[in-house]
């Protein structure tokens, strides 16, 4: 088996002496290459950190990282040439024109291919010969893009993407992904809140849930797995109706609604013979199943893989 | 003509992941006789093009279709519809048809029909699916 690109290992990072708040809580994650992972998680699940911890700009409290072979806090070179990383806040030099911040970028790179560059600022209407300070939060966020990618890195992170751009650059983002994985040598990890993107471009997803990882798999898997049941029996159902690992349950008399995360044909059938019921099955998108698995009191989902 | 990539119409914010809306889909054309036995299916590629989703998801769509026998792999050419398949054990077609049948019945019987009665029902189905074929 290839290695994965980022082996994420019992990771833990805490933040101040007194008290401690812990971000991650020990974080296990392996990813194959070719892979175009979305990270999800509520605000301040640690999103970012992980990102930070996997590129080497926060140091874990406890457990690891290794990118592309090299443990994340002690990069090589020439594992940092391979990387790509677009921050939350785009850093960079108000007093240069566009055109300079990309020459004095690609200076530092071995291996720079302008002519993707030329062809992106183009697609995304970057003013070449602006000062930077006076850009759009949206231009700020595509250059920071452009800049990422310029030396073609093997591995690609980027946290909340698209936040700042309007949806005919995010579009525009989402195809340049899209041409991207079209190499499967490529690896993609990206933090968002738009599950619409993330359902279109990755193929697998990583939830964050106070401090852990909540789901890790496939999407597809995902959705095969959790559904809501709309459950009518002939008589009124006990408080007590419960189905084993449900995400949500709620009675109301006969009926009961029902969010499990790992259904079946079998259960469905089961439901249907021991509480001589109607069973309907209703499929989650992305957004409705990361609700049920966060209301209140909801477990975390047993499998990850 | 060969079949274009603007053959599927893909969601991805649905609940249904997209490599099964690809499968349904493929299926559902075939039923409908928009796709027939020798047809290419369009390429991994054009189909992520043009729906803008992941080629992966694309291509896991396809295989699925390959192993269940939709579809032949053509080296260097793509994916090629082909016979419908009714072959198999009589045995694991009639459990496909009982496990589709047995939620309708059930729902029947909780609607308070008889077994006459859904015999009836069964029956002017067979005659209805009958007379649409004669017709084609």
């Amino acid at each position: 088996m290839t290695p994965p690109v980022v082996a994420i290992d019992a990771l833990e990072k805490s933040f101040g002496d007194y008290p401690t708040k812990r971000v991650l809580r020990g974080v296990n994650l392996s990813i194959p290459p070719g892979t175009v992972l979305g990270l999800l998680g509520q605000n301040g699940s640690g999103k970012s950190t992980l990102l930070k911890c996997s590129l080497g700009l926060l140091r874990p409290t406890a457990g690891s990282v290794t990118v592309l072979g090299d443990d994340s806090w002690n990069l090589s070179a020439g594992v940092k040439a391979r990387l790509g990383y677009v921050p939350q806040e785009a850093v960079t030099y108000p007093w240069m024109r566009v055109r300079q911040v990309i020459a004095y970028t690609a200076a530092f790179y071995p291996t720079w291919n302008q002519r993707l560059v030329d062809e992106l600022c183009q697609r995304w209407r970057l003013p070449l010969e602006e000062r930077v300070g006076p850009l759009s939060v949206g231009q700020l966020q595509s250059l920071a893009i452009v800049l990422a990618l310029g030396h073609e890195p093997e591995l690609l992170m980027l946290d909340e993407p698209v936040a700042g751009l309007d949806p005919s650059a995010r579009r525009e983002f989402l195809r340049t992904i899209l041409e991207i994985v079209d190499n499967p040598r490529r690896t993609i990890m990206f933090s968002t809140h738009i599950t619409s993107d993330l359902e279109r471009v990755a193929n697998r997803v990583a939830i964050l849930k106070d401090g852990r990882i909540a789901y890790y798999g496939e999407l597809d898997e995902l959705k095969d797995r959790v559904k809501r049941l709309r459950i009518a029996a002939a008589h009124d159902l006990p408080q007590s109706f419960k189905i084993p690992g449900a995400l949500r349950c709620e009675v109301a008399g006969a009926v009961a609604t029902v969010s499990v995360n790992d259904f079946d044909e079998q259960l469905a059938d089961h439901l249907r013979t021991a509480w001589s019921a109607d069973v309907t099955v209703h499929d989650l998108n992305l957004e409705e199943i990361f609700v049920e698995m966060h209301a209140a009191g909801s477990p975390t989902l047993a499998v990850t893989r | 003509m060969p079949p274009s990539a603007g053959l599927f119409e893909l969601h991805p914010s649905s609940g249904i992941p997209i490599y099964r809306q690809l499968i349904d889909q493929v299926r559902a054309l075939i039923a409908g006789g928009r796709l027939v036995p020798g047809d290419m299916l369009p390429s991994v590629r054009e189909v992520a093009r043009a729906a803008e989703v992941n080629p992966m998801t694309v291509s896991k769509a396809y295989s699925r279709l390959e192993i269940e026998g939709v579809v032949e792999r053509v080296r260097g050419q793509g994916m090629r519809i082909l016979e419908p398949n009714t072959g198999g054990p009589l045995r694991e077609r009639r459990q496909e048809f009982r496990d589709l049948a047995a939620p309708a019945i059930h729902r029947a019987l909780q609607l308070g029909l008889t077994d006459q009665q859904i015999h009836k029902a069964v029956d002017q189905l067979l005659e209805e699916q009958a007379a649409r074929h004669s017709n084609d």
